[in-house]
């Protein structure tokens, strides 16, 4: 068990472990020698079937683009409701653990579609991301995400909201919607971008 | 006579000087194009959880009336900043965005899901106090809301579409196709 | 007693991990911003003079 050798500061320390490893790997070459590396995985993603039908029906990959924006707004909705109830904007007279624990429901599924839509959709332009920075952002917000909503949101949010502190909450209802913001705005991007 | 009166309106649109410049901007564009999208997460965000609240699927132990007006204001306010947008990207290329089929269809599809929300809102108003602690919303509260999802999936579907140019009248088209896409017979603006 | 205390316990050890990402979170996302911005604004003022 983690907590018999990291302590009572478990979580805290793997936090700071991964953020580490995460700033050092971003500003090392580290990053350039794993982008390296994945090109031959880029190349295989063209050649699947989801690439090739990408690549072949234009109508097809816009549908599945069309879902990607549906599965973004269902995503983006559960993230207002829930972080919203959090900072005290909407439903303020529902219990916030319904509301949070609902939205969530809701996130789930839509991040669901949204990495399955992603992926099709990454296959069918994979030499063209592959090169494009802004792609590599939205990759990162999008770890960076997922990480946070799972490892230290949910985690936290399931406890008993009496025993956080208030800030700590608003904190983290303002880091999740800094987050899947950015991640949206770089998605954005990459449709200018080439 | 219709399709030219629209054609005509449209290059009226595009020989304006604010038409050019939001067009030819460097980033006006696509800043507009960006704000129109991501609003989406608003808009539409707040409209699919009500349709999902009243089929049973999203935040079933909260009350549908509380559900469906409280989100109506981010949504309605959404819609506001999506209309804006829109119009102004209509502005930025008038002539091509009226002579879309895509554009056509989105429009009509606006207008049939303004009038499937405000029949939906009046039976929901009407009923509401038998079924509002319900799960799900009796059987027509449902037809509406999946009817709202579906409608509003195709103008996602259509708005992208908008971009391709598989359809456009500078291209040789069946008769079915210029006559819906407003085709003007000699029209040197595309 | 001893689970009330190791409950308290795992609370703050989850507040401490949620103030060190979201700290992290908006730092960054405040630097990566603003160097946006400003090389937005730059681009525009080359574009534009």
């Amino acid at each position: 068990m983690p907590t018999a050798i990291l302590g009572p500061y478990t979580r805290t320390i793997l936090t700071g472990a991964v953020i580490i490893g995460l700033l050092l790997f971003s500003f090392t070459y580290a990053r350039v020698s794993v982008w390296i590396d994945v090109q031959p995985f880029f190349e295989w993603m063209e050649t699947t079937w989801f690439g090739v039908i990408g690549k072949t029906w234009g109508a097809a990959f816009a549908v599945i683009e069309a879902i990607h924006l549906i599965g973004l707004a269902l995503l983006g909705g559960s993230v207002i409701v829930g972080e919203g109830r959090i900072l005290g904007f909407v439903f303020t007279d529902v219990p916030a653990r319904t509301i949070i624990d609902r939205a969530h429901k809701v996130f789930f599924w839509a991040l669901m579609t949204l990495l399955a839509t992603g992926i099709f959709m990454a296959c069918g332009v994979a030499m063209k991301i592959y090169y494009l920075p802004v792609y590599w952002y939205k990759m990162l917000a999008l770890g960076a995400g997922i990480l946070f909503h799972f490892c230290i949101r949910k985690p936290l949010l399931q406890r008993e909201l009496e025993k956080i502190n208030p800030w700590v909450t608003k904190a983290v209802a303002i880091s999740s919607l800094m987050i899947w913001f950015t991640v949206a705005a770089t998605g954005r991007w990459i449709g200018f971008s080439g | 006579m219709l399709n030219e009166l629209v054609y005509n309106f449209a290059v009226w649109l595009d020989d304006t000087r604010w038409s050019a410049m939001l067009h030819e901007s460097y980033y006006m564009y696509n800043w507009v194009e960006s704000t129109h999208v991501l609003t989406l997460m608003v808009s539409l965000g707040m409209l699919f959880l009500i349709d999902l609240r009243m089929l049973g699927y999203a935040l079933p132990d909260v009350p549908a009336s509380k559900i469906a007006e409280r989100l109506s204001i981010p949504m309605l306010v959404g819609f506001t900043i999506m209309f804006i947008t829109g119009i102004s990207l209509f502005y930025a290329v008038p002539v091509r965005s009226a002579q879309s089929v895509w554009f056509r269809t989105k429009m009509v599809l606006l207008v049939v899901c303004a009038v499937n929300a405000y029949l939906f809102h009046n039976r929901m108003n009407e009923s509401v106090s038998s079924w509002d602690n319900d799960a799900r919303a009796p059987s027509r509260i449902r037809l509406g809301a999946g009817l709202s999802l579906g409608f509003w999936t195709i103008v996602v579907i259509c708005g992208r579409f908008i971009a391709y140019d598989w359809f456009d009248c500078d291209y040789e088209q069946s008769a079915f196709i210029e006559f819906f896409a407003g085709c003007v017979d000699g029209q040197e603006r595309f | 007693m001893n689970e009330e205390n190791q409950n308290d316990a795992q609370i703050k050890d989850e507040q401490t991990s949620a103030i060190l990402a979201t700290s992290t979170i908006i730092i960054f996302f405040a630097v990566y911003w603003f160097f946006q911005i400003q090389s937005v604004r730059e681009l525009l003022e080359l574009a534009y003079g």
